[in-house]
């Protein structure tokens, strides 16, 4: 019974190692994927190019200026002399933010004739631009408070009666605020999720198309040992390139691992579960590989662009937040970010992953069913 | 044992001996009104078949007469329509998973892993079956030296020429010493030597004990077995010896039998 | 030209007899659009907050009140006690945590200086930036109006207006639909386009084909027409739902677009021709053509993310991406109007050239 299985696992390992170019396939995109994405999956906001129309020259507008370039987020842009010339450096792409500091400001800072300033984004990335807007506003506030505390102070009765509230922030987990941090673990479930869903269907329905297939299902193994021969050498694949995502994580990008490893494989048990269950299915309804290879392509990009990968589920609407319930990579995504960023416990995974091994335990029984030992 | 010494020794010639075809379990193989239909199109239609044990049975016909469904139904990939068909005793319609174990199968397209060497292939034919690794070892090496194939073992799969694939392939489905083999066109684009060749390893298998249950399009390999039937769009039209059949038909050779059958 | 029209017509025949590919070239880009237009939004809002008010007077009520008042937000638990804030974080119940201190309304009017903390869960930093930005923005205000009671009512706020230029409503799909017409393009005439030639490779029918007088550039030529088409109609598609659903202006010139679209789909070609020049199986045909050109294309181009936060050696990567390029180009013309393009359009030009000649050259010696 078991023999039967251990011989198709061979045999599928041989196919692959003696595959080069798949091979190198398999070990290079990991290392491709997990170095690009991991650099460039970042929603930080930053090396914004603010340019500056100052026509008051005071030194509240400097220092209006100076409270911008200071963040984190601003970066100086090239200067503006007209407005005419800041609409132009925003239109031709040159500057991302353009600020008007009117002649007036200072003399009619917070006063009831205070002249407007006005900030210009360039839309185009609208989440850049909105997050844009959101600092510009906070920093303006913020600047406009230090500038009423000082005048305040000033004067001493003031100064006695001042009245206010302090606000010291602490961040649990991620102290340094890296988006970094966040991102790498969700490219490691990327990584288990491609390589053992794509491999295995385009394993089943390769067969199925030079012919060997039909030997199998002569022979007297059951449907049982047949996909087990089929997913488990994809399952021990996965498994080595999440030791190796893990592992690169931790050493290269620094990323905690504050939870157990231990439950880091057992979700990814569970997990492989269903990412096999769903190629194996792909592959029962396809007869050529360029067909399971889609069909696992179409799943798998809104499987991720709907899994919090990179945009937030809470903020989609309702209707598209219950349907990333049936999405297992969102589960998967949150328990893995959890346990290297939190150091979540069992106790606190227990609901994702239940839900994730029924996903999978009602996709691998759909996928078994399907997969008859007859051709027609 | 040359496949042209005198075909009248081939074992099981005699037309009706040993296999009742009330009693399954006395014959290799037996039909009984087998049908295939694909929606409207009947690919197989209402066959009649009963096969000895240790015969050789030519399964003829042109291409697209229905042979390789009606295998595929015998070998249990396919489910009858109407009828029922059983191997070794065991039925078609009811127990096709058993069949499997009796059986072994060459299929139209030889279906070898073009990227595993010839042991490999071998290994792996026999460890699905269930053999041990001992038993592979032994079988497997006298297989290889009775297929000429001893000097290739290493060699990959894909780099052997079209004749030494084939013998592979009847060595994977023969390693398991199955009662019966089913061979699906297995000298399909083989030249008429290495075709030879293959008969005179189907002799000594059958010479065996086993049942070979073979279908072609080449009406001279006909002359090689022991009965043939021949198969025109799903119907069995003729059915005897290759002496018996020129006999009643008044032709020379198999190839006239078939054509005049044909014809009317 | 009538033998290249013949395969042309053959592959027709294929794409149409398998309409899972089909599917996935036409049906997803415009699922994408209508998923960004629809669904996907990287402004946060609503934003899970827990308060732990261990000092329960009139004055922390009104404070938390001023604090979760506003879309940005939302109250959705109150703690007991501290140990509750970290299980709250492992179990994604909130983001962060509000603490007000004991004795907080009495610190506030007998002291000059009251204390509150907030408590961020910082895996995901960005919202984490975020809503402590927020939070302390919020409080600024709350000292701003504290200040203003304080009786000097001269003090009014600075008015600060913001404008937002070419995508005032901040439309997600104003941004991403651009960039979906280049993706669709890459996939189908990259992507799609060397599976096809290399699954005859594998099939063993370009050995048919060679033998017969059709030359492997007619060969490769009527194989490539039909995606062709369905790339250009696919990216119509695309702009239309775009626009017509999604409001996506187009501001510039529709000949213009069109002109740099085909020098681009035709970088995408080369691309795609070279890469089935080099590889046997269609699984590692769409292996490579992933990480080289549709991975890059969405990553690294400016697409999702933008170029400017990333560090020196992924910019620099991003400059060889044709799609870097194309993305100035097609969104300069649709949401700004812009003309000219010197720039981009010499180095797609170049590109275009480049990989063209490449392409051509490799199927021209062997077609092995």
């Amino acid at each position: 019974m078991v023999r039967s299985v251990l011989y198709l696992v061979q045999k599928e390992f041989r196919q692959v190692f003696r595959d080069r170019t798949l091979l190198r396939v398999i070990l290079i995109v990991p290392i491709v994927q997990i170095f690009v994405l991991g650099y460039a999956a970042n929603t930080d906001l930053k090396n914004v190019r603010l340019s500056v129309l100052d026509q008051d020259s005071s030194r509240d507008s400097r220092s209006l200026a100076d409270a911008y370039y200071a963040s984190d987020v601003f970066i100086p842009g090239p200067r503006a002399s007209s407005p005419a010339e800041l609409q132009n450096l925003l239109l031709e792409g040159q500057t991302d933010v353009g600020l008007w500091i009117p002649r007036g400001y200072a003399a009619t800072l917070l006063t009831s004739d205070a002249v407007a300033v006005s900030m210009t984004f360039n839309g185009q990335n609208s989440s850049a631009a909105g997050r844009s807007v959101g600092y510009a506003s906070e920093i303006a506030l913020q600047e406009v408070g230090r500038y009423l505390e000082s005048a305040a102070l000033a004067q001493p009765d003031l100064a006695r009666r001042a009245r206010r509230i302090e606000s010291s922030s602490r961040f649990f987990y991620n102290p340094e605020l890296r988006s970094q941090h966040y991102m790498v673990p969700g490219i490691v479930v990327l990584l288990i999720t491609i390589i053992s869903a794509l491999l295995t269907g385009v394993a089943v329905v390769r067969e199925r198309e030079i012919g060997t297939l039909e030997q199998l299902m002569v022979s007297p193994l059951t449907p049982g040992q047949l996909i087990a021969g089929k997913t488990i050498p994809f399952a021990l694949i996965a498994f080595f390139e999440l030791t190796f995502a893990t592992t690169v994580a931790v050493l290269w990008f620094r990323l905690p691992l504050e939870g157990s490893v231990l439950l880091l494989g057992v979700a990814a048990a569970i997990y492989l579960n269903v990412t096999l269950g769903v190629g194996l299915l792909a592959s029962t309804v396809s007869s050529t590989q360029q067909q399971a290879m889609f069909t696992m392509w179409f799943f798998l990009v809104f499987g991720i662009l709907m899994s919090g990968f990179f945009y937030p589920i809470e903020n989609m609407p309702r209707e598209v937040q219950w349907l990333t319930y049936l999405n297992p990579l969102r589960y998967m995504m949150s328990m893995v970010r959890g346990i290297f960023l939190r150091g979540s416990g069992v106790v606190d995974l227990a609901p994702d992953l239940a839900r994730l091994a029924i996903i999978g335990v009602v996709t691998f029984a759909g996928a078994a069913l399907r997969f008859q030992k007859r051709l027609g | 044992m040359n496949a042209f010494d005198g075909h009248a020794a081939a074992p099981g010639s005699d037309a009706s001996s040993g296999c009742e075809t009330h009693n399954p379990g006395t014959c290799a193989v037996l039909a009984e009104n087998l049908t295939r239909r694909f929606g409207d199109f009947t690919a197989v239609d209402h066959i009649q078949l009963a096969v000895e044990r240790g015969e050789i049975f030519g399964f003829l016909g042109a291409n697209g007469a229905g042979k390789t469904t009606a295998i595929r139904m015998f070998c249990g990939l396919l489910q009858p329509t109407e009828g029922d068909g059983w191997v070794d005793g065991i039925s078609v319609r009811e127990n096709p998973e058993r069949i499997k174990r009796r059986i072994g199968y060459m299929s139209q397209r030889f279906s070898l892993y073009e990227d595993l060497t010839v042991e490999e292939n071998l290994s792996f034919s026999g460890g699905i079956y269930g053999l041990g690794r001992r038993a592979i070892a032994e079988r497997g090496s006298e297989l290889l030296g009775r297929l000429g194939l001893d000097a290739h073992r290493r060699r990959i799969t894909g780099s052997l020429p079209l004749g030494f694939k084939q013998r592979l392939a009847l060595g994977s489905a023969a390693l398991h010493s199955p009662g019966i083999l089913f061979l699906d066109e297995p000298t399909g684009g083989v030249d008429p030597l290495a075709r030879r060749q293959f008969w005179d390893l189907i002799y000594e298998l059958a010479d065996g004990g086993t049942t070979v249950f073979v279908t072609t399009h080449y009406m001279d390999e006909a002359e090689y077995c022991g009965r043939v039937s021949i198969m025109i769009q799903g119907k069995i039209m003729a059915l005897g010896s290759p002496e018996d059949l020129k006999r009643q038909t008044g032709a020379k050779s198999m190839q006239d039998v078939f054509l005049r059958v044909v014809e009317g | 030209m009538k033998r290249v029209l013949a395969v042309a017509r053959k592959e027709t025949y294929h794409i149409l007899r398998d309409p899972r590919s089909l599917a996935v070239a036409v049906v997803m880009p415009i699922m994408m659009v209508l998923l960004f237009g629809y669904a996907i939004n990287m402004d946060l809002a609503n934003v899970p907050v827990g308060i732990l008010d261990q000092d329960r007077s009139p004055a922390s009520a009104d404070f938390i009140t001023r604090m979760t008042s506003g879309d940005f937000i939302l109250e959705v638990a109150r703690l007991g006690a501290r140990d509750e804030v970290e299980p709250g974080f492992r179990r994604g119940l909130f983001r962060a945590v509000l603490v007000i201190p004991q004795g907080f309304g009495e610190r506030l009017v007998s002291e000059p200086l009251s204390e509150i903390q907030i408590l961020i869960d910082g895996a995901d930093a960005t919202t984490a930036a975020a809503v402590d930005n927020y939070l302390k923005a919020v409080v600024g205000m709350v000292n701003l109006d504290l200040m203003v009671r304080q009786g000097n009512a001269r003090f009014r706020s600075q008015e600060l207006r913001s404008r937002v230029l070419f995508n005032p409503e901040l439309e997600s799909s104003h941004f991403v639909v651009p960039g979906l017409v280049a993706v669709v393009l890459i996939m189908i005439c990259a992507l799609l386009t060397s599976i096809a030639i290399t699954r005859e490779k594998e099939t063993g029918t370009m050995e048919q084909v060679l033998t017969t007088p059709l030359a492997p550039r007619q060969l490769v030529l009527g194989k490539v027409l039909p995606y062709l088409v369905i790339a250009s109609v696919d990216a119509a598609l695309v702009l239309a739902v775009g626009n017509l659903i999604f409001g996506v202006p187009m501001r510039g010139s529709w000949w213009l677009l069109a002109g740099y679209s085909l020098i681009y789909l035709l970088i995408a070609l080369a691309l795609g021709l070279l890469i089935s020049a080099v590889t046997k199986t269609q699984r590692v045909a769409m292996m490579i053509a992933l990480v080289t050109t549709l991975l890059p294309t969405l990553i690294l181009s400016g697409f999702v993310f933008p170029l400017a936060s990333m560090p020196l050696p992924l910019r620099m990567i991003g400059r060889i991406i044709p799609a870097t390029y194309f993305l100035e180009v097609i969104r300069g013309i649709m949401l700004k109007g812009r003309m000219w393009f010197p720039v981009q359009g010499g180095v797609m030009l170049g590109m275009a050239v480049l990989l063209l000649g490449m392409a051509g050259r490799r199927f021209r010696t062997r077609l092995e």
